[in-house]
Order: C-alpha cells, then sequence, then structure tokens
C-alpha cells in the first residue's frame, strides 16, 4: 500500500535538510577549525557534512545505516561509509563528532516502518539511538575532542545531559532555538 | 572512497585494522569497488559504487527496503 506521503511524491528514502540541520550546521561552522578531522554521524542527505567542509575546510567524513542516505552524500562529494553509529571508526580518530539523531517519540499509530521512520524516530522515548551513540562516542575522539549533538526538547535535554554526565562528559547548551512545537538545542560533550 | 579514510576506519566488530583489496578504480585512483578485510577476525566488508558498507554482518540485511 502506498502511503500518503509517497502519493505526494515526498521524499521517503532520506531525511532532507531543515531547521535542524541548520542550526547544527552553523554551530559546527563556527566551532569547526580547518585543520579538524570531523565525522558526521546520521548524515542523511550529506548536507550538514558538506557545508562543514566547505564552510571550514575540515576533513569531513559521513556515516549513515541508510544506503540511500550514503549514497546522496557521496554525491555532494562527501567521503561516506555506511555504519552503525560509531562502530567501525579507529581510536581516537576525530577531532570533532557531528550528530543530528533520530529524536522524535514514536507514535505506534503512524509507524511507517521505512527508512523515513528510521531517520526520525528514536523509539519509545526518542533516545534509542541518542543513547547509544552517547556511551560509544568517546572511544573515537582524538585528545581535546568534542561533540557537538542537536537534541530536541521533544527528546528531553535534561536526560540526555545526564547520561552524558553518567558516560564522563561535560555538557553545554552552546546554542538554542525555540519552534512552535518544540525547543533545538545544540550540546557540546567535552570529555571531563 | 579514497583510499585516506582507511586512516580512519577499522573493523566494526573488533575494532583491528582492515586491509583493502581493491576490484576498481576510478580515473583519480578513489577505489569504487573492493573488500575491506579485517586482519583480526577476518570478515569481509563490501565497497560498492565508492561506498564501504562497514555494518556488522547482522545488520546488513536487518533494516527497511
Amino acid at each position: 500500500m502506498t502511503d500518503l506521503a509517497e502519493r505526494r511524491g515526498v521524499e521517503t528514502e532520506v531525511y532532507q535538510p531543515a531547521e535542524d540541520s541548520a542550526l547544527l550546521a552553523s554551530v559546527a561552522e563556527d566551532a569547526v577549525e580547518s585543520g579538524d578531522r570531523v565525522l558526521e554521524v546520521g548524515t542523511g542527505s550529506g548536507w550538514v557534512a558538506e557545508r562543514v567542509a566547505t564552510e571550514t575546510g575540515a576533513d569531513v567524513v559521513a556515516s549513515d545505516v541508510n544506503p540511500h542516505a550514503t549514497r546522496q552524500a557521496r554525491d555532494r562529494g562527501v567521503a561516506a561509509v555506511r555504519a552503525d553509529l560509531v562502530a567501525p571508526f579507529r581510536d581516537g580518530a576525530f577531532d570533532v563528532v557531528l550528530f543530528n539523531p533520530p529524536y522524535l517519540p514514536e507514535d505506534a499509530a503512524a509507524a511507517r516502518d521505512d527508512w523515513m521512520e528510521t531517520a526520525l524516530t528514536g523509539g519509545e522515548d526518542g533516545r534509542a539511538v541518542v543513547d547509544p551513540f552517547v556511551e560509544s562516542v568517546s572511544r573515537v575522539l582524538a585528545a581535546d575532542g568534542y561533540v557537538l549533538v542537536l537534541v530536541s526538547s521533544l527528546t528531553g535535554v535534561d536526560e540526555v545531559v545526564e547520561l552524558a554526565g553518567e558516560c564522563g562528559f561535560s555538557a553545554v547548551a552552546l546554542r538554542e532555538e525555540s519552534y512552535p512545537f518544540e525547543t533545538l538545542s545544540v550540546l557540546k560533550l567535552v570529555p571531563a | 572512497m579514497k583510499e585516506s579514510l582507511m586512516d580512519v576506519l577499522c573493523c566494526p566488530m573488533d575494532k583491528s585494522e582492515l586491509e583493502l583489496e581493491v576490484d576498481e578504480r576510478a580515473d583519480d585512483e578513489e577505489v569504487l569497488a573492493g573488500t575491506l578485510v579485517c586482519s583480526e577476525c577476518g570478515e569481509r566488508y563490501p565497497i560498492e559504487d565508492g561506498i564501504p558498507n562497514l555494518l556488522p554482518p547482522d545488520m546488513r540485511d536487518d533494516v527497511p527496503a
């Protein structure tokens, strides 16, 4: 059965850049330096990775679990790797890791079981993907490396900050923007 | 993928080094097709259309179409 999104010709395979992407890209452009090696996890269309590479001159690698996403990212000229979060990256490889995770709490009634759902939903509480990311990311950070992660008020910023603390990070919000249904924050996680 | 990407990649299972087997290169030397082989566990990860697939074997098929 084709659903409404497909009948209307809306993209169903790869999340396209939106307000959250723009916010993460803007913060990352200010923070990243030209000599940095950067990983963007869950790159989707590759738009954030491309912008950071273009604006800063940094060496940017992009990963996604979705093969349609890695193809779009590669078509933008970004080095793309199909990966589960940071699993296939070496210890200490990156100065900066960026992530705009799927964060919407799951709505069982609207479940679609396609790649767009993978891109949008973070399980029952919205944290099913960001939690394992926070728990595993420190391994791939270089000395003085840090993480920029986008978190929505729908996901629970306090909960993510608390988990980051348990995983040995200090967390600070670099930027916040309010929208009608949510507030988006970019958190900087630094190994304490 | 450019060969320099090897500097940041490892086996997703045991984090050991990977060895690159090249089947096809582009004019600019970029690797278009080949295999990344774990030097420790021997697991093989395909490179197709210039993109290495480093998902753990049990995740390769466990995904939407």
